[in-house]
């Protein structure tokens, strides 16, 4: 999942701009639960206590145990693939393809990664494979990121199934291990890289987007103060620098060194300014963002994305760190070695520098830059696997958009739907960089602490998985026609 | 030992190509006398037993050393064995020949049995095989310093069975855990516990010793009398930060802090200080040469405040380290994942103090240099009190000098303080001054010493352990 820090929508202008007078849940008392809702929570219950982390989990059995759910609803063999590759037998997926009836339109592909963080059992207040009810929440690993999303795929299916439903478009879903472990084995890649017919679409949903509620529970008398759908997300990449030197005997200091060198190139990485930049997401955002907020970033924020040279209104802008990095490529230097005795002058030394890219910047790009930036031919850059791609940003499409704001206006009326660029990243990259552009979808919501994805007792509220399920299905059904 | 470099040194008087008489050029060897071939066996059966930290054991060579000692003729009540409870195998001894005058003070002989750890498969012979060849003699600790600890324990036995009686007390101390920082270090621990046993009026250590022009005949060029040493501390500085997701970086990074700081540090020089013997050393070898080093070696001396001198002597890195103290970042390491802002980044910074400055006054520099209150500068080991500085007085030179112009005739005898640290700085620490005699050599390139294949030139050795027998006897009187 795109952690809570990579995207921001309007929550802290708005919820200071004090526009939200609406309450935004749809629901009003909790109502029994529905056959359909009963049965989708048994789905979701298996999936979260399948435990699925990279140390001890197993990918491939629950994309087995999804499969066989979608079997029983009588969805032929032939609609159903599931992928492994022998060097990662428990990393495995699984998609499934539900056909449409249209010659013409292209398919519909919703994506959820069924892998989770690690959790440690000592460390949490329940057991984190055990899906936990508890005053309006589940507790669980995975019920935020993102196997209500996964569960709420194979349900959506089911149902279609059962219900005869014939969409227009074909309506894929691809259910893939390896989101949360960068290095490891992603589906994602792998079936953009391996199967890319499988895959095809005209365009895919994915998790990023979402709501974010005034930081109380919806059924406890909070409200959803926005909706988001991500547009795009920057993409990243670690890069190497290091120094090198004959070193010697430490009482003997020679003029050159490894770790001076070093510090040095990092003064100049640190003194870089990489320059503002705007898709048409982030103008949107930050056109819309800025309007209702009430203050000095605010009016910044407009003057910006009228005018991006205006060095005034960047000044401004640049002092939230969140829109800082919403503008440019950053690079920033997280890890630090060098030297192997006390007593010895360093042969070496390096550090690791983290880049958030901008859309439409190549890593090589990035890394050639860096190598610029330093001017220090004795210092080198190297770029560290995983190499990412950097697809150009998906379009900003009324396609998309508008039957998402229309499903936002009537499950969250008077909330707004803010497209955002994300400055984390999710596995859309890979489907970008093979020509699908990919959509965060909004429709579940969170609370502002980030509800403990990838930290410790994840949670999501009863009431968000709930009318995400409704608000997913229906928005599915809107693109596929 | 530990880093005695003096190299650049040796290459310039021979770029000089002042000492033109051969001193001591190889001739075909001498068949050995009795006494060399007795001290050949005792020599042999110390560098045959493994004294490294990993695999040796420093209490298994003292407890053969103890043995020797007493069949000729030390009592029981003359031998005192030391060894913590914690570090079994790296005991020691201490041997007292009883001196005749009751006014004056002993002289304490101080040798390390530890040796560097050797690996069978990166050397050519067998590490902890005495082997002779080609005139030189191969094995772990030939040089450092197993050659002067079996000069050292020959010398007393010598001087026992031949009934010689010095009017200073002799005392002998061999120790383990110099070549290691972290392990016992047994000087330290019988200057801290044991200070009257070894209480002497100077001791006689490693540090000291001559140089070869690097040729196959081994010509002495020089020979040196190690007069104290600067005085080691590491210090780290470090930045912390409450550090965040790496997709939203925020102004203020643990890791930019470090860097601003070592800037500053790579910028910033000590001021330059001499002392009686550095004055001493640029004095006497300024006088020997005739290039532009040597003119500003005798203008540093007539005037400290010379800049022109000062920036023609740091040109070399001995004599830039040899003037002043050193500061030097030799570790780094900062940030705890590659996707997540640095909570921490710290340097460790290796300083070379001058003798006479204190480790507070070194801590206080560098915070002044780095200048950010939001970095802290923390000293992070202990080696003890600050040693005072060993004088340089006439009543150790003359006999060096003499006995240097007898056994090396036409090669300077060069007082010198070392920029590295020997065990030497325990001893002074508790007011024992510590000198490294001339006597020995070795060539220009190090002979292996910590590293692969040492090796001691068999003259080297016979000639050094003459030489040191008659100092040892021109001191104790």
């Amino acid at each position: 999942m795109t952690k809570r820090s990579g995207w921001r929508g309007l929550v802290a202008g708005l919820a200071l701009a004090g526009l939200l007078t609406a309450a935004g849940g749809a629901r009003a008392a909790e109502a029994p639960l529905r056959p359909d809702q009963t049965r989708f929570l048994a789905l979701f219950r298996e999936l979260i206590e399948t435990n699925t982390t990279l140390s001890a989990g197993s990918c491939t059995l629950a994309a087995e145990r999804m499969a066989a759910h979608l079997r029983a609803a009588g969805l032929p063999e032939g609609q159903i693939t599931l992928f492994s590759t022998p060097e990662h037998p428990k990393d495995g997926g699984l998609v499934a393809v539900y056909p449409g009836t249209s010659k013409t339109l292209k398919p519909l592909l919703a994506i959820a990664h069924i892998d989770v963080v690690e959790a440690k059992r000592e460390d949490w207040e329940r057991d984190p494979f055990k899906l936990v009810e508890e005053d309006g929440y589940f507790y669980g690993r995975g019920t935020g990121d993102v196997k209500s999303m996964a569960a709420m795929l194979v349900d959506t299916l089911i149902r279609f199934r059962e219900s005869g439903y014939k969409p227009a478009r074909t309506v894929k879903i691809a259910l893939t291990c390896g989101e949360e472990t960068n290095g490891a084995f992603n589906g994602a890649e792998w079936l953009a890289a391996n199967r890319r017919d499988l895959i095809d679409a005209e365009f895919a949903l994915n998790e990023g987007g979402g709501g974010t509620t005034d930081g109380r529970a919806v059924a406890a008398g909070g409200k959803v103060v926005e909706q988001t759908i991500q547009v795009g997300e920057k993409t990243f990449a670690n890069y190497r620098l290091e120094t090198r030197n004959p070193g010697g005997h430490s009482s003997v200091p020679r003029p050159d060194n490894a770790i001076y060198q070093l510090a040095h190139a990092l003064d100049r990485v640190e003194a870089h300014a990489f320059p503002v930049e705007f898709t048409d997401t982030t103008r949107a955002y930050f056109r819309a963002a800025g309007t209702a907020r009430d203050d000095a970033v605010g009016k910044a924020m407009v003057a910006l994305a009228a005018n991006p040279s205006d060095k005034a209104a960047e000044a401004v802008v640049n002092t939230d760190p969140f829109l800082h990095s919403n503008l440019r490529t950053t690079c920033v230097a997280t890890m630090l070695d060098g030297g192997h005795a006390r007593n010895a002058l360093p042969q070496r030394a390096g550090a690791n520098i983290n880049c958030r890219i901008f859309p439409g910047h190549s890593v090589e790009a990035i890394r050639g830059e860096l190598a610029a930036i330093i001017g220090d031919p004795g210092v080198t850059v190297t770029a560290l696997p995983p190499l990412r791609p950097s697809p150009p940003p998906p379009p900003l499409s009324p396609k998309v958009v508008d039957p998402a704001r229309k499903l936002v206006a009537r499950y969250f009326p008077g909330v707004p739907l803010v497209p955002v660029m994300a400055n984390g990243y999710t596995d859309s990259t890979f489907l970008g960089a093979v020509g699908i552009p990919t959509y965060g979808v909004p429709g579940m919501w969170g609370d502002p602490d980030g509800n403990g994805v990838h930290g410790l007792n994840e949670r999501i509220e009863v009431r968000s998985l709930f009318v995400g399920r409704d608000f997913l299905f229906d928005l599915i059904k809107a693109y596929a026609g | 030992m530990r880093s005695f470099r003096l190299g650049a040194l040796a290459a310039s008087l021979l770029a000089a190509t002042l000492m033109t008489p051969a001193a001591h050029a190889a001739d075909a060897p001498a068949p050995l006398r009795a006494d060399q071939a007795k001290f050949r066996e005792l020599y042999k059966e110390f560098v045959e037993t493994d004294t490294s930290i990993t695999t040796g054991s420093c209490t298994a060579l003292a407890d053969k050393i103890e043995g020797h000692l007493k069949a000729a003729g030390f009592a029981d009540t003359q031998i005192t064995r030391f060894a913590v409870p914690d570090h079994p195998k790296e005991g020691g001894l201490v041997v007292v020949l009883p001196g005749s005058s009751k006014t004056l003070k002993p002289i304490l002989l101080l040798g390390h049995l530890d040796v560097v750890v050797a690996k069978r498969e990166d050397w050519t012979r067998d590490p902890y095989q005495f082997i002779e060849e080609n005139g030189y003699f191969y094995g772990r600790g030939v040089a450092d310093m197993k050659a002067m600890d079996a000069i050292w324990v020959d010398m007393l036995m010598r001087f026992k069975s031949e009934g010689y009686r010095p009017k200073r007390t002799l005392k002998l101390a061999l120790t383990c855990g110099e070549e290691t920082s972290w392990a016992f270090n047994g000087v330290r621990w019988l200057a801290e516990n044991r200070r009257d046993l070894i209480d002497a009026e100077f001791a006689l250590n490693e540090g000291g010793g001559g140089r070869t022009d690097g040729s196959p005949e081994g010509k002495v060029i020089q020979q040196n009398l190690h007069v104290g040493e600067k005085v080691v501390a590491n210090f780290k500085i470090e930045a912390t930060n409450p550090g965040g997701h790496s997709s939203i970086p925020i102004r203020d990074n643990a890791i930019y802090e470090l860097s601003d700081a070592l800037v500053k540090l790579r910028d910033y020089e000590f001021p330059l200080m001499l002392n009686d013997t550095t004055r001493g050393y640029f004095a006497k070898l300024g006088a020997t040469r005739n290039d532009a080093i040597g003119k500003a070696m005798l203008a540093i001396v007539a005037n400290p405040a010379d800049k022109q001198a000062e920036a023609t002597l740091n040109t070399d890195r001995s004599f830039h380290s040899m003037l002043r103290t050193t500061c030097v970042a030799t570790l780094l390491e900062g940030g705890h994942a590659n996707n997540a802002l640095p909570q921490r980044a710290a340097a460790t910074v290796n300083c070379r103090i001058f003798p006479g400055v204190s480790f507070e006054a070194v801590q206080k520099t560098l915070t002044d240099v780095i200048a950010d209150p939001r970095m802290t500068v923390t000293k992070i080991d202990d080696r003890g009190p600050l040693p005072k500085a060993p004088p340089l007085t006439p009543q150790i030179l003359g006999p060096a000098e003499k006995l240097v112009a007898k056994y090396y005739p036409g090669v300077p005898l060069v007082p010198v303080m070392s920029t590295g640290a020997t065990d030497g700085i325990y001893l002074e620490a508790v007011g024992i001054p510590s000198y490294g005699p001339p006597g020995l050599y070795g060539d220009p390139d190090g002979n292996g010493a910590h590293g692969l294949n040492e090796r001691m030139r068999a003259k080297a050795v016979y000639t050094g352990r003459d030489f040191l027998t008659d100092l040892v006897k021109a001191y104790a009187g």
